[in-house]
């Protein structure tokens, strides 16, 4: 008798990560909250430190709409313009 | 039999059962092997292709087949009857507004329940009655753990990887039931939310618990629906910060309660909107908001829901017995319940 295989594998998108910027002085920064409790304190802390250190400059502060949910497809545009760096991803 | 006089799963079925387990295919339950024929029965069933789509989690990179949903059904038990039901709900599940990826790997745990409305529930003898979460009917048990092995196979919901419940819950191992549409004081579910009562639906909602709501003494509906509305306010539910959707599942006592006072379902929604509430002293007490206790916190109320439409209710369960249960859910900034039209040549 055959065994039938239930599963379905994920199949990864490529994905293509933008190269980190030589430096981080002056860097425009976009912070994407995901709406965990304390996401966006931890966050805007974090940005607070590389502006000190280093000088970057908190562009925008983009809150999604639940850590449910991916961030729209029409932010993404948005975003690029305004950023070097985005810093995102808070777990509980 | 092996070369080394070991039952095969050639000739064995219990050994071929025993190879499911070893693959890592089941639920920590055995399954039941599928053939050739119970898989071609089953998408039959339902009018689909092996190669079609039925959905997919983007976020996860994942698209379900209808092939490899027939072999989790046939490996759950379902009759190849059931498949339209199953269908429906992954369909469901893969809804934007369902969000999947959250109430599916959350540390919450949640169960997907599965509510059955329309001719469908009778026609496959879905139990809408006694015992309605326990154990003893084929078509609750087997379709709802068959969208648990769906999950866990095809939609890549792991426990120990994407499934990160810390607790988890019996209901994820199923969770299927039909409403008492026979004996209901009002529409049923799914024509509050737009179809014909003659469509047959499923609507999946994410809960993380279930807790039986007792109250043998409330002869009319304001004290009865206190009991629910404390429940559902109680320090330890998960959201109590005003985005939330619970399921509240009336049974036959409490539901004749509202019947005879002429109480609507939406008396009943608008009830438990304004009675659902926590002082916010209590919250701070209770560590589920920061800060200190002020005076005005003493005499400050937040609602647990916003609107009616937050309250899923649904009647079902046994005739007699003074209990009925809350469901709460996972919060409506996070996912909604979604229902789907069951379709395919069956209907």
């Amino acid at each position: 008798m055959k065994i039938f295989d239930p599963t379905a594998a994920a199949s990864p998108r490529p994905l293509g990560l933008a190269p980190a910027p030589p430096r981080l002085e002056g860097v425009r920064l976009v912070l994407v909250e995901n709406t965990k409790f304390n996401s966006e304190t931890l966050l805007r802390k974090l940005a607070d430190r590389l502006g000190r250190k280093y000088g970057t400059v908190l562009s925008v502060v983009h809150r999604k709409r639940s850590p449910s949910h991916e961030i729209e497809e029409g932010v993404i545009p948005a975003l690029r313009r305004q950023a070097d760096l985005v810093v995102s991803g808070i777990g509980d | 039999m092996t070369d080394s006089g070991e039952p095969s799963a050639a000739s064995d079925p219990a050994a071929l059962i025993e190879a499911y387990f070893a693959a890592g295919y089941t639920d920590g339950l055995p399954v039941v092997p599928p053939t050739e024929k119970s898989i071609a029965d089953t998408l039959a069933a339902a009018g689909l292709r092996a190669e079609e789509p039925l959905g997919e989690i983007p976020s996860r990179n994942t698209r379900v087949t209808a092939e490899k949903a027939a072999i989790n059904a046939v490996m759950a038990g379902c009759r190849p009857e059931y498949f339209p039901v199953v269908v429906a709900a992954i369909r469901g599940l893969c809804r934007p507004e369902f969000a999947y990826h959250g109430p599916a790997s959350s540390t919450g745990g949640s169960a997907m329940v599965l509510i059955v409305n329309g001719p469908i529930a009778r026609a496959l003898g879905i139990n809408a009655g006694n015992n309605l979460f326990g154990q003893g009917h084929r078509p609750n048990a087997t379709i709802g753990r068959a969208v648990r092995l769906i999950m866990m196979n095809a939609m890549n919901t792991r426990p120990g990887f994407l499934d990160r419940a810390t607790l988890g819950n019996p209901g994820k191992y199923s969770f299927c039931f039909a409403e008492n549409e026979d004996d209901h004081p009002w529409e049923p579910l799914h024509v509050t939310r737009g179809f014909a009562a003659e469509d047959s639906t499923v609507t999946v909602y994410a809960s993380n618990s279930l807790y039986q709501v007792y109250n043998q003494l409330a002869a009319t509906p304001e004290p009865l629906l206190r009991c629910f509305a404390d429940a559902l306010a109680n320090l330890g539910t998960p959201n109590l910060k005003g985005f939330n959707e619970s399921l509240v599942v009336l049974a036959g006592e409490h539901t004749d309660v509202l019947r005879r006072h002429g109480w609507s379902r939406r008396d009943a929604q608008q009830f438990l909107v304004e009675h659902a509430r926590q002082r916010v002293a209590e919250l701070k007490r209770g560590a589920r908001l920061p800060g200190e206790v002020t005076p005005a916190d003493e005499t400050t109320e937040r609602h647990v829901f916003k609107a009616p439409e937050d309250i899923l209710l649904v009647c079902a369960g046994g005739r007699a017995g003074a209990w009925s249960a809350c469901l709460p859910g996972w919060g409506t900034k996070w996912t909604r319940s979604v229902t789907i039209r069951v379709e395919g040549p069956t209907q």
